[in-house]
């Protein structure tokens, strides 16, 4: 069982990491660069962070970038990592890590159908939760939930007892 | 796969084979269903997009309803990141009070699953036992929180109120009349009964390989064999203070993983009466300031508890504004609700169907949002 | 692994259940009793709600509305609102009743109520629940899901030993970290811009300083007040009197918050953030007598619209009563130097040691200027008049004041007696204690006044802060006779007690009980009682209009001549932020007047 900062040391010696923080006590996040993404989660993943809980995405608008954050577990040193890429908004792809976990399928297209983003190998975008969806991905920040409420219903006027 | 020779079957929202709503939709031939693809979203309400836009104390009321069978863990989470981020230490009594009143839920869920695994197979008397039996358990939530089933009660900082010692006691009670006249029933009725023995007995197998690639926790893993549990893990609010077995099965049919919820029940009883033997005195929460005005630093957390069902996690992102940044669900059963239908799903008899969905806990209000 | 048990028989318990009573509660027969902490209908006592709206900022599914009530008026601390609930957006999750600021919304343990009416879900909670029946009261607020921030930052202070030493300013201000704490105490509900005075823009200007934007709290200040050091060290502070967070717990400290602000803005940098870098001049001239707040107020809005603005003042600097009155340790003279250099580099012009009547009159402005803004104050002291109050040792406070200013000597004997119980009482007892304090190493100062404590109009803070400096006070007696030795000097004060101050319709009517007779050890005496204008610069060539002792004016501050205006103390008393508001009104007439040149509405 490792340390958080043995942790450290060893993907520090090993990846080629961009930033790390340790951000509490059981609980650190690295980030990689785009290409190196995938080969380091093969390489965690050997290291005994089997337990992919989910796959997040945040978007940050003003810096103009999408942020992927897989969120890593392993039961023998008992941290929780949350590995971190940036990918840019303006093309908004990525590939799919199908290969590695299978559940990782359906976290990818729930982020498709939320925020647009198209992994490159995973055959099957369709709409998973959202039904028959017209406007920009709803999770975007430039979606704005009351102007399309305003647009898409009425609103029934009543005035409450006298 | 020659579809010429299959019957489509939309299994669908409305049945009362599927916990929730929820619809598989599944190709069978014969008696066995060969392939398999999930039908959710007819609970999607939005929850992840109406948390941005309100500010921290407003979406106290909010993130209970994200899972109906189980409100309290979704306040403990949100709390939980929020202290993480801002780092608030809590008054000590607090965290023993959330551990009971998180136990407390535990205890209802299970017996209100116990009781929808039996509706699907048709015992219906233990169903209306286990809705009967967790109406005792709203009865001291409404007590202690002014709520049944969304209890609002668990915020950042601490607890809403305090408890009495009055209510203490009838927490003991109530304890003292489940393990010693209600389970036992429950016991003869559902777990000796061998029609429900064969039915379930290697019926809907999950092995450990499968469960560990899919990220599957909860009693489904325990029930091939490890002994995992977020509770040991990564232990939060006052469970260090306490002594409790995690009980495991080697099987990983539906029959273990009942047996499990069964004895999870026995240990929950035994873990709140510790809880409520050393509970300390003093306050049960922190002011925080002006609640129209809280903020947090800049800063993120995913912060997990040990649900019912398995790990329940949220990923919050704050930019020190007033609202948060974003708020990511990460619900027990995504895995088994989306992947696990088109992966595990084949082979499996359609009459087995509404078994597998029901065991495995699938709670389709988390994966939906 | 042990092998299950099973059995035929064990599904058999059930049948026990046969003979035992149902454990279903049989609705409406039987009725089931809430907890005591259940969450049901609302019920809002409409006498204490004060219609701040807190109930409806904190709402997340925006069910409540504030709607206006017909019997219900507003008031100083109370809008004419109430809160409207509507039950078919409300999730019961009490927020609202957690943070109300008065507590007069309240959960009932009713939960039924049937119509088939949809319109009748949404209405106004008053003492009976939308059932229209007395219900017992369900979940309380307590301490523990208190959602407000009750109490105040301390603000730093002298202690009474040292400050008693030097006219050094007494409250040391905020910190960053404690001024943001301090502002997002408030809830914005914006009762207080009504009960001010000049309806400053409070809630936006603490917003300001929680958002670390001091740019936007100047401007928001500026909007309606152009002297803020001052009043952010000596305003009345009708705001903190009715805020609504006062109600529970501590008022906000507004007074302290808007000196944070403008303490921490470079003079240099207020052209730019205010925007008055460059002004378009409009060719018209106004004069302005009297450089004090009401004056400097009009001067100020006047030239932001573009006049020719100068002012005659009859002493060598500007301020008034804010300089020649209130002591140095109350507000220091660099603090109201900032805001009057600000109003000075907009171009306005100065006139120093210009009387009006003496060394120039009304008639010679009045020919060289358009309009003519009189705001001359009430610079005379007036005296009781009791036998004796003609011997050399009785003084005005409003001279001694004065002369501190001007850094002239004064003179000071060992024992003064003070006689009035107003903030100007206050003043100079405190002063010349510390002058006491200095050339004696002892204070012996007392001050007697008419009215007992519990009228006496001086601030609460400035009686005891004088009493912890070593002031003693007799209040509740009357002045008789200062009683005079043979060599001319003082030797006692004679008082009897006085029974009331006021009389039944609340006129000034005194009464006094000649059997009670108390005498005070003294060699000199400072008469504070109250103050008197001089407006014979007027009256000698015009024939203007008055209401009892003051001018009559419009809404406009416009008098019977329609060129003359007037302003400050000698129209409305009785603080800086009335005289203040007074300038900015009379700019707007002047400038309505100039436009149009006729009486302004």
């Amino acid at each position: 069982m490792r340390s958080e900062n043995e942790l450290i040391k060893l993907l520090n010696r090993d990846l080629n990491l961009l930033s790390f923080k340790k951000l509490r006590k059981q609980n650190i996040s690295i980030r990689f660069e785009n290409e190196e993404l995938v080969s380091g989660l093969n390489y965690l993943k050997s290291q005994n962070y089997i337990h992919l809980a989910t796959i997040s995405c945040v978007d940050w608008i003003e810096d103009n970038q999408f942020e992927l954050i897989y969120q890593l577990f392993s039961y023998e040193d008992k941290i929780s990592l949350s590995v971190k890429t940036r990918i840019n908004r303006k093309t908004s792809k990525f590939v799919t890590i199908k290969n590695l976990w299978g559940v990782a399928k359906y976290y990818e297209r729930d982020i498709h159908d939320f925020f647009g983003i198209k992994f490159t190998g995973n055959d099957n975008m369709d709409e998973l939760i959202l039904e028959n969806w017209n406007e920009i991905p709803p999770m975007r920040k430039d979606f704005k939930t009351r102007q399309y409420v305003d647009k898409k219903y009425d609103w029934r006027q009543y005035h409450g007892q006298e | 796969m020659d579809k010429s020779k299959m019957t489509e079957m939309f299994f669908g929202p409305n049945h009362p084979g599927v916990p929730g709503n929820y619809g598989i939709n599944y190709f069978y031939e014969g008696d066995t269903v060969v392939s398999a693809e999930p039908n959710p979203g007819h609970l999607h309400r939005g929850f992840e997009k109406l948390m941005e836009e309100r500010e921290w104390i407003k979406n106290t009321p909010l993130v209970c309803r994200i899972c109906v069978m189980e409100p309290d863990i979704n306040e403990m989470v949100y709390a939980m990141g929020f202290e993480a981020i801002g780092k608030i230490d809590i008054p000590k009594r607090a965290t023993y009070i959330r551990s009971i009143i998180l136990e407390l839920a535990r205890i209802q869920a299970h017996i209100f699953s116990i009781g929808g695994n039996c509706g699907a197979i048709g015992l219906y008397t233990a169903m209306q036992w286990g809705v009967l039996t967790r109406d005792y358990i709203l009865d001291l939530f409404e007590e202690i929180t002014g709520g049944r089933v969304y209890h609002i009660y668990i915020r950042p900082g601490g607890v809403r109120h305090d408890i009495e010692d009055v209510t203490l006691q009838k927490i003991l009670d109530l304890l003292n009349d489940l393990e010693n006249n209600r389970m036992p029933e429950f016991q003869k009725l559902i777990f000796e009964n061998p029609i429900a023995q064969k039915r379930w007995k290697n019926t809907a197998i999950l092995n450990q390989e499968d469960a560990l690639s899919l990220g599957v926790t909860g009693p489904a893993l325990r029930a091939t064999g490890l002994v995992h549990d977020v509770r040991k893990l990564i232990p939060y609010a006052a469970y260090e203070q306490v002594d409790f077995k995690v009980p495991s099965g080697q099987d990983g049919d539906a029959w273990t993983r009942l047996k499990l919820k069964k004895d999870e029940i026995f240990q929950s009883i035994n873990i709140i009466r510790q809880l409520i033997n050393n509970i300390p005195d003093g306050p049960v929460s922190l002011n925080l300031g002006n609640a129209l005005k809280y903020k947090i630093p800049n800063g993120e957390a995913y912060v997990k508890i040990e649900s019912s069902r398995g790990e329940y996690g949220y990923y919050i992102v704050s930019d020190g504004g007033l609202k948060p940044y974003r708020v990511h669900v990460r619900g027990t059963s995504t895995p088994l609700g989306l992947y696990g239908v088109e992966s595990l799903l084949p082979g499996c008899r359609i009459e087995d169907v509404p078994i597998w969905a029901h065991s495995l806990g699938i709670c389709p209000p988390e994966f939906d949002r | 692994m042990s092998k299950d048990k099973s059995s035929i028989f064990s599904p058999a318990v059930s049948f026990k259940n046969l003979f035992k009573k149902p454990e279903t509660i049989k609705v409406p027969e039987e009725n089931k009793k809430t907890a005591k902490r259940y969450r049901g209908f609302h019920i809002n006592d409409l006498d204490k709600c004060i219609g701040c709206g807190t109930c409806s900022e904190i709402c997340d599914n925006k069910a409540i509305e504030m709607v206006e009530l017909e019997n219900v008026k507003t008031e100083l601390g109370q809008r004419n609102e109430r809160p409207k609930i509507d039950y078919g957006r409300c999730c019961w999750c009490g927020l609202c009743v957690d943070i109300c600021t008065t507590g007069s919304l309240q959960f009932t343990q009713d939960y039924t109520y049937i119509n088939h009416d949809a319109e009748s879900f949404s209405y106004i909670p008053d003492n009976k629940n939308i059932n229209k029946v007395e219900s017992e009261i369900g979940y309380e607020r307590d301490q523990y899901s208190e959602l407000l921030d009750l109490y105040r930052v301390e603000m730093q202070e002298l202690n009474a030993e040292s400050r008693v030493k030097s006219f050094m300013e007494i409250v040391k201000g905020f910190s960053k970290k404690q001024a943001e704490k301090e502002a997002s105490r408030c809830v914005e509900c914006d009762i207080c811009t009504e009960a001010c005075p000049a309806s400053m823009n409070i809630p936006e200007y603490i917003r300001g300083i929680y958002d670390e934007n001091l740019e936007e709290s100047l401007q928001q200040i500026y909007e309606d007040n152009p002297l803020p050091e001052v009043c952010g060290r000596i305003c009345t502070h009708n705001c903190e009197s009715i805020c609504s967070i006062g109600h529970r717990g501590e008022a906000v400290s507004i007074r302290w918050l808007k000196r944070y602000a403008v303490d921490n803005v470079d003079l240099a940098e207020y052209n730019k953030i205010l925007g008055t870098e460059k002004i378009h001049q409009v060719d018209k001239k106004v004069a302005i007598i009297g450089a004090g707040p009401a004056g400097l107020s009009a001067a100020h809005y006047l030239k932001l619209m573009g006049y020719q603005i100068t002012i005659f003042e009859a002493e060598s600097k500007a301020g008034g009563m804010m300089r020649y009155g209130i002591p140095e340790y109350r507000l220091p003279y660099e603090k109201l130097d900032k805001d009057i250099n600000y109003i000075k580099n907009l171009g306005v012009e100065f006139k120093f040691n210009t009387r009006i009547g003496e060394n120039i009159s009304l008639s010679d402005i009045k020919k060289d200027y358009d309009a003519v803004f009189a705001a001359t104050g009430l610079h005379n002291g007036r005296s009781t008049r009791i036998p004796g109050t003609e011997n050399n040792n009785v003084y005005q406070a409003i001279y001694l004041l004065k002369q501190i200013t001007k850094g002239k000597k004064i003179p000071l004997t060992k024992k003064i007696v003070i006689i009035g119980g107003g903030n100007v009482a206050m003043d100079i007892a405190r002063s010349l204690a510390r002058l006491q304090k200095k050339k004696y190493g002892q204070v012996n100062v007392l001050v007697t006044s008419l009215e007992t404590e519990d009228i006496m109009p001086a601030d609460q803070e400035e009686i005891e802060e004088a009493r912890a400096e070593g002031v003693d006070f007799e209040p509740g007696r009357g002045p008789k006779e200062i009683i005079v030795s043979e060599n001319g000097s003082i030797s006692q004060v004679c008082t009897n007690c006085c029974v009331s101050v006021f009389d039944e319709d609340m006129n000034f009517n005194p009464t006094f009980d000649d059997q009670d007779i108390q005498n005070y050890d003294c060699d000199m005496v400072v008469e504070a009682i109250g103050q008197a204008g001089d407006n014979s610069y007027i009256d000698d060539n015009y024939d203007i209009e008055y209401e009892g002792p003051r001018i009559k004016v419009n809404d406009k501050q416009q008098t019977s001549l329609s060129w003359l205006f007037a302003g400050g103390d000698i129209v409305r008393g009785p603080d800086v932020i009335n005289g203040i508001k007074t300038g900015h009104n009379a700019a707007q007439g002047i400038d309505y007047f100039l436009k149009n040149n006729q009486k302004s509405s």
